[in-house]
């Protein structure tokens, strides 16, 4: 018996689709305002998992097991109804809800609902993401909330953008993008790019903002957090659903450089006579030459349903698209599979999830950006003999290529061969269980992993011009990260009713393992090799619990409580204890305001909380290490060589950085929340920050050194306003309205208080070597620029090398570089449209950043006479030289600092749908998208969106035209 | 047994099992790649290859070759090398060489308008430092009783910690000789968050002397070590370099000391070469050159590879219409040239008579009237990366150089004897010091014809000589001070940022400290005028 006991067990959970005798029901599901059939409701047989969902007229037919049985009635947006199934032909109504209150919403380890929340949650579910050829899915939800930015990567196809929230400005050197966590795993903050997941494979982006909601997450938190939860099956039949998409993109706008005969006009006018021989006869336009129109296609097939106690979803996906710089090229395999199986009468629910990728890509070589913008104007495409494949190239005396100067563009790119393949599993399988014999008392288990491998070789043929001295080369790389993660938490709910009291308490326990390494070999023409290979390992540690208080629905409370051990610190600095906590008073569960006519929500919010950032790029700051030199750095003793040990720098006491913050919140809604909105102020102290900074000469054995220096200061403005203005059967109109404020300021930064210490130089430019245009100064905001105030004539022209004497000392240097904008917005909007007229529809997403500076590092390195001559060679120059006449490099001049506030369409879509084809049975949606439509700002360069301020040869963001249909079976 | 109901969940028992299970341990990783200091020094071969790292703090600038892992932040890893750095602090700054690149503040350095931001400055500085924290690690890390539990021999041990010292010696003298009163740090100080303590150049100038006084007797004897090791003479050498500009560091003259060391090493065996352009090619390891070397810090084009070192002293004079081929490399880097005041030591410039007249005419103008145009200004090719034979170096691809620079060598201590004994040094004479001088200008003329009378030899002769026989070998900032014709005294194209060159402030005998260390290290006074 024991074992048939145990033997039934196995049964069940492999063989879960055991029925037992039926009765049919059937009916019709209604919205009650306006009388209209409501497709894809769910009806489930209450008690189980079974059920069904009603097609395109609302209609749906179900087993029952007896006529006590009862259907629970759900669809998103409308009231949860519980119907007897005592009739075989049920018409049901539903009524809308007031619906933003009972969202449910992830917060870490666990859920809620929007009306209990108590800290800055927001949620963007996959109705309300952005349309287009999205090949990183962050860009999903660009524009869509306050407070987070998603700055785009250059045009790359497949490259990731970066995710801001809140400004991101709690750290200096450490980690300053969100922790992301898929379906509760959080992924590798060093890790992998995120393009692999398929962006049709997410169902929502939870954002935790303040500390109150992030602090559960601890060590990692200090940056936000984003929860991503991917599409799971619905239950009911199986339904098949096919996306297809081609896209075009062009490049919008190429840098402002001289033409061929601006150039020779220059040079004629100005060029000593060397320059003036080498002028050639021909007038290309480099960056015409290298950049192209990219074609694309994505195809998504998806097949989801259920039967019984399981639901499954399954997808299959493949995207392709050629990036506008020639030879780049981005190719993503997708699949995944995601089950649910409840078991033990739903005691126990697991979900399984596995997602896979495969993404082939070719990187074209991005130096011919930067090659299109400098190479002589005059000079053609090929030279006309088959010398470096025939393309044209500046050469020394003897015909080999010049060092050090710029290459044909078009050669760098067609003599260059650069494919990487990434592939990726990320998968987790989670428990819940409902532990029997105490009510309200859950468990849950969730393994997780993440695998990424990426293999790429880079081949230079021999006969390329940068290949030539050594015969070309053959580079492999490779790099490997895996994390594991096993979390467990206890659940316990409880209600008191006598007491008008509700408990939600959580207490768990994490581990979280990550490996990371990476390497290369190389082997040129004349048989040189060279290779490198690390590894490192870092791992987490967790304690948390939260405590979730209620009373009569109105007064809410909440606690968490996570203790974090890193391996990344010293044992006296291994453990560190976040805690936070929040209230909320619902105002309108008072009797003054319940059911009130106008006023449907109104809830205030008020939470403190701490978080920690331990993401500090090296995995043993702590500790001494020597580092192993490679074959090519050895020491020659008499007729030996000897390799050589390297011991590195360390800061033994190095610990967290430590946030403080503090948050406001008021959530309104009108008109049965026809109009929502809310309100969020906060306030960041972070304290220890961790910052690269000058060690005192001869101290350690690093000159520079990562350790916890200096506090920081961060407050915002959110404002949030989701509104329905209209609403009726044929057209509908609904909108998003989101801004936020930021400010941030340092306030400490050295150990020692010195008030002549100007600050931490920072911002690399391209310009000479070496040299930087920001600084991070006590007082000041973040990555100000540090430049000289140029001084100007009658006509408004710049003087060369004419700056304000800020000290008034009679001499111009560095003292009299001042700090001058930045490149952080004060001001972020974000605007989001979906109308629908009958069958059509229309969707667009604006953005806008306001007091956000752009350094315009290409003309300022390039837009003088003396960049006209490299290492004896023409080269192109900036086209403000036309407008400056500068002679010579002002790197520093704050002319070159300009306003980039600009205001971006980012997409927009127009759809038609025919509900019904086929008999009824298929769905068809056919809609066109463009992305980035238009951009109004007053920044010279390509685009006013660059992340961190300094704009130099970006890969420039094409823009993309879509075509796509979408079948639903 | 009712008790034990729930063992017929399975799940459940499995999440008692995992909630119990604890992870502490897993906390304490260990590197993988990287060694641990715990450990590293398990293996015999890690105190040679600490000691290898050392030396290589001079040549190159990491721990990959050419470049991927620098040993300091803050500037560009190609500049960050220690001998580029030195060589351009010690030629930028005077008429031997103009740069004709635009990085950063470089430009600076030529105009003798640098000041305490400029990073080239601070490249340099801490370059001396990492240097200086490098060998304080090794004396801490590699001692006696450390290297015998993994048996090495006391002797070799002792060695190594005394060219270590020797090294460190090295280092302290840079920063005595350009940065004036600097922190001080020995193998005493711990690793970690303190502020070193400024010492005047008096401390430093004493503790250079006890250092390599005491360390004498420890080096391997001269010319015994392995090439490209410091053996006794090397810091002979140094020590007498210390003692010849004793009058700048502490206002006392020690030429007496001079001629004492450099007679140690005139006993040693070293002989001049014969050839004087063969010193600076590809095999001047083995061509003959070796003889006459004190201190060489050696490259390889395959094993010791940078963009720093003798790369740059090659590469960087070579541009215009000068042949990439007969240096062996790939391609000049179009930088440096020299000025006309620089050219006027030379009454004939073709080489045709004084072969250290090496320079390139042919499509260059003598002035330096365009700073950005390698064209203005005459080149000069001394060093290069062909063999005595012609044959280039041994990197195929012309990248990376097998010529190693002569740190020190005998030609030079024959000039610092005379010039020692022309500044009242007792213990030589004038007539051996005219022998010297007319040794190194028979090899240059390859006859007697450009020898010189006792009358000639004066202290301006000795100036110009060391122009002549030891210019881009990294000495002549250092001369120019001794002579005090650094700042006041002397005007070259461009110097206080004008063509015609004005002399600079006194002040610019030193660099200043680095602003970086001046905020990092309230202890530090910064230099007068700065």
């Amino acid at each position: 018996m024991k074992h048939f006991k145990k033997f039934s067990w196995i049964v069940l959970l492999f063989f879960p689709c055991i029925t037992f005798a039926q009765q049919l029901v059937s009916g019709k599901v209604l919205d009650r305002t306006t009388n209209t059939p409501l497709p894809g409701v769910t009806i489930l047989i209450k008690g189980t998992t079974n059920g069904t969902t009603t097609d395109f007229d609302g209609n749906f037919e179900l087993n029952v097991p007896n006529n006590n049985a009862v259907l629970i009635v759900s669809y998103i947006g409308f009231a949860t109804q519980e119907v007897p199934a005592n009739s075989q032909n049920l018409t049901i109504y539903l009524e809308e809800s007031s619906l933003a209150l009972d969202e449910v919403v992830l917060v870490g380890y666990g859920q809620t609902t929007k009306k209990d929340a108590t800290g800055s949650i927001e949620q963007v579910t996959s109705d309300k993401f952005n349309g287009g050829a999205i090949t990183s899915p962050e860009q999903l939800i660009a524009g869509k909330t306050a407070g987070v930015q998603i700055i785009p990567a250059g045009g790359r196809p497949g490259a990731q953008g970066t995710i801001r929230i809140r400004g991101g400005v709690n750290s200096l050197s450490a980690n300053t993008s969100p922790l992301i966590v898929i379906d509760g795993v959080p992924i590798d903050q060093q890790g992998p790019a995120l393009n692999s997941v398929n962006p049709n494979d997410i169902e929502t982006f939870t954002i935790l903002k303040d500390a109150s909601a992030t602090a559960i997450y601890g060590s990692r938190a200090s940056a936000g957090v984003i929860l991503i939860t991917t599409k799971s099956g619905k239950g009911g039949p199986l339904k098949i659903n096919f996306d297809s998409y081609v896209t075009s993109q062009l490049p919008t706008d190429f840098v402002d450089v001289l033409n061929a005969n601006e150039f020779r006009d220059l040079i004629n006018a100005n060029g000593t006579p060397n320059q003036i021989a080498q002028l050639g006869n021909f007038n290309t336009d480099w960056q015409d030459q290298i950049y192209k129109a990219g074609y694309g296609t994505n195809n998504d097939l998806t097949l989801s349903g259920g039967f019984n106690n399981t639901t499954y979803r399954v997808s299959l996906g493949y995207q392709l698209q050629d990036g506008i710089l020639r030879t780049s090229r981005f190719e993503r395999y997708n699949s995944s599979i995601k089950v649910t199986q409840k078991l033990f009468k739903n005691a126990l629910k697991i979900d399984l999830n596995i997602r896979n990728s495969i993404v082939d890509e070719r990187f074209a070589n991005q130096g011919a950006i930067g090659s299109a913008v400098n190479f002589d104007p005059t000079q053609p495409v090929f030279s006309g003999n088959d010398a470096f494949g025939g393309f044209f190239e500046s050469l020394d005396t003897d015909g080999t290529p010049k060092d050090l100067v710029p290459r044909n563009p078009v050669g760098l790119l067609k003599n260059n061969r650069n494919l990487g393949e990434t592939r990726r599993s990320v998968g987790n399988i989670q428990f819940d269980y409902k532990i029997p014999y105490v009510e309200g008392l859950k468990a849950n288990l969730n393994l997780g992993y993440d695998y990424n491998d990426f293999r790429g070789t880079t081949t230079i043929p021999a006969v390329a011009a940068d290949g030539f001295d050594e015969g070309g080369s053959v580079t492999n790389t490779f790099s490997l990260q895996r994390n594991l993660l096993v979390d467990f938490y206890l659940n316990y709910v409880k209600e008191f009713e006598s007491l008008k009291s509700k408990i939600d308490v959580t207490a768990g326990h994490s581990f979280q393992d990550f490996h990371r390494e990476n390497g290369f070999n190389r082997l040129n023409g004349i048989n040189q090799t060279q290779e490198d290979f690390f590894a490192t390992e870092n791992a987490l540690e967790s304690y948390f619990g939260r405590l979730n208080y209620s009373y009569a629905n109105k007064y809410l409370f909440t606690y968490t409580v996570r203790r974090d051990g890193s391996s990344r610190f010293s044992d006296d600095n291994k453990w560190g204890t976040f805690q936070s906590g929040a209230v909320a008073w619902t105002v309108t569960e008072e009797n003054f305001l319940k059911d009130h006519k106008i006023i449907s929500t109104l809830k205030l919010r008020a939470g403190w909380g701490e978080t920690g950032q331990q993401e500090v790029n090296s995995d043993f700051p702590f500790l001494p290490t020597f580092t192993f030199g490679d074959s090519r750095s050895q020491a020659q003793f008499g007729d030996e060589f000897i390799p050589t040990i390297r011991p590195e720098g360390f800061d033994a006491n190095i610990k967290w950085e430590e946030s403080k913050t503090w948050n406001f919140g008021l959530d309104w809604g009108l008109f049965n929340d026809r109009i929502t909105g809310s309100v969020e102020g906060f306030l960041t102290d972070t304290n220890d920050v961790l910052s690269r900074i000058p060690t005192a000469a001869g101290t350690n054995l690093d000159n520079v050194l990562l350790t916890n220096v200096g506090n920081l200061e961060s407050e915002g403005l959110e404002f949030t306003l989701n509104a329905t203005p209209f609403q009726t059967d044929d057209f509908e109109w609904s909108f998003n309205f989101n801004v936020a404020f930021l400010n941030n300021e340092i306030t400490k930064l050295t150990a020692s208080d010195d008030p002549t210490f100007r600050g931490n130089l920072v911002g690399g430019i391209s310009g000479g070597v070496g040299n930087t245009i920001q600084i991070n100064s006590v007082g000041f905001g973040q990555n100000k620029f540090f430049v000289f105030e140029q001084v100007f004539d009658a006509n408004g022209k710049p003087i060369e090398g004419f700056y304000v004497d800020q000290n008034g000392d009679g001499v111009i240097n560095i003292d009299d570089r001042r700090q001058f904008r930045d490149p952080n917005p004060d001001t972020v909007l974000g605007f989001s449209s979906y109308l629908r007229y009958k069958q059509f529809d229309l969707n667009f997403t604006l953005r806008a950043n306001f007091g956000n500076y752009v350094y315009n590092n290409q003309a300022a390195s390039s837009g003088n006479f003396s960049q006209t001559n490299t290492l004896d060679t023409n080269t192109n120059v900036h086209g403000s030289i036309l407008r400056t006449e500068f002679q010579e490099q002002l790197l520093f001049s704050d002319y070159f600092i300009e306003d980039a506030s600009f205001l971006k369409m980012d997409n927009i879509t127009v759809a038609y749908n025919f509900n019904k084809l086929f008999d009824q049975k298929v769905g068809l949606r056919v809609y066109s998208t463009v992305q980035n439509v238009f951009t109004i700002t007053d920044y010279d360069g390509l685009d006013p969106e660059v992340s961190g301020g300094i704009d130099n040869n970006l890969f420039p963001r094409p823009r993309t035209f879509i075509l796509g249909l979408n079948l639903t079976y | 047994m009712k008790s034990f109901q729930f063992i017929k969940h399975p799940i459940l028992i499995m999440l008692l099992l995992i909630v119990t299970f604890s992870c502490d341990d897993e906390l304490d990783k260990e590197p993988i790649t990287e060694a641990s200091a715990s450990s590293v020094f398990d293996n015999p071969e890690a105190f040679k290859q600490f000691l290898a790292k050392i030396y290589t703090g001079i040549s190159l600038s990491g721990q990959q070759g050419p470049a991927g892992d620098p040993d300091i932040a803050g500037i560009d890893e190609g500049f960050s090398n220690y001998l580029r750095q030195y060589w351009m602090h010690e030629e930028l700054t005077t008429e031997e060489a103009a740069l004709s690149w635009q990085d950063g503040t470089v430009h600076d350095l030529n105009d003798h308008l640098w000041n305490s931001s400029n990073e080239f400055v601070r490249a340099m500085y801490d370059r001396i430092y990492f240097q200086i924290s490098l060998t304080n690690q090794f004396l801490r890390d590699a001692t006696e009783e450390r290297a015998m539990a993994v048996g090495l021999s006391a002797a070799d041990v002792r060695a190594f910690r005394a060219e270590a010292r020797f090294m460190r010696a090295l280092s302290y003298w840079h920063a005595l000789d350009m940065y004036g009163n600097i922190p001080f740090v020995t193998e005493n100080d711990p690793v970690g968050s303190f502020f070193p303590e400024q010492k005047d150049r008096a401390f430093i100038f004493d503790f250079l002397v006890t250092e390599l006084t005491e360390i004498q007797n420890e080096l391997v004897a001269a010319r015994q070590n392995q090439y490209g090791r410091a053996d006794q003479a090397a810091a002979q050498m140094l020590l007498a370099k210390i003692y010849l500009n004793a009058e700048v560091y502490i206002g006392q003259p020690r030429y007496t000391e001079v001629i004492t060391e450099l007679n140690k090493i005139f006993s040693a065996g070293y002989t001049l070469h014969g050839n004087y352009e063969e010193l600076f090619l590809a095999d001047n390891n083995s061509n003959g050159a070796q003889n006459e070397v004190i201190f060489p810090i050696p490259f390889d084009g395959l094993n010791t590879q940078g963009f720093g070192g003798t790369t740059f002293i090659i590469k960087a004079p070579v541009g215009g219409r000068m042949d990439p081929a007969a240096f062996g490399i790939s391609g000049g880097w179009a930088g440096v040239r020299t000025s006309k005041q620089f050219v006027a030591n030379f009454s004939d410039i073709t080489g045709a008579t004084d072969q250290r007249a090496m320079f390139f005419t042919d499509g260059q103008t003598l002035e330096v009237t365009n700073k950005f145009d390698f064209s203005s200004g005459y080149a000069i090719g001394k060093f290069k990366n062909v063999t005595s034979t012609g044959v280039p170096g041994s990197d195929a691809s012309g990248e990376f150089m097998d010529t190693d620079f002569p740190m020190f060598r005998l030609a030079d201590a024959y000039l610092m004897y005379a010039e020692a004994v022309l500044r009242g040094g007792s213990g030589g004479s004038v007539s051996t010091a005219l022998d010297f001088v007319n040794q190194i200008r028979t090899r240059a003329y390859g006859d007697q014809s450009g020898n010189i009378t006792s009358g000639e030899l004066t202290l301006d002769f000795i100036l110009a000589e060391r122009a002549r026989e030891l210019h881009f070998e990294a000495h002549r900032r250092t001369d120019l001070v001794r002579f005090n014709r650094f700042t006041q005294n002397s005007v070259w194209p461009w110097k206080g940022g004008t063509f015609e060159g004005t002399p600079s402030q006194p002040f610019r005998n030193l660099y200043p400290i680095p602003s970086t260390d001046i905020i990092a290290n309230p202890n530090l006074v910064q230099n007068p005028g700065y």
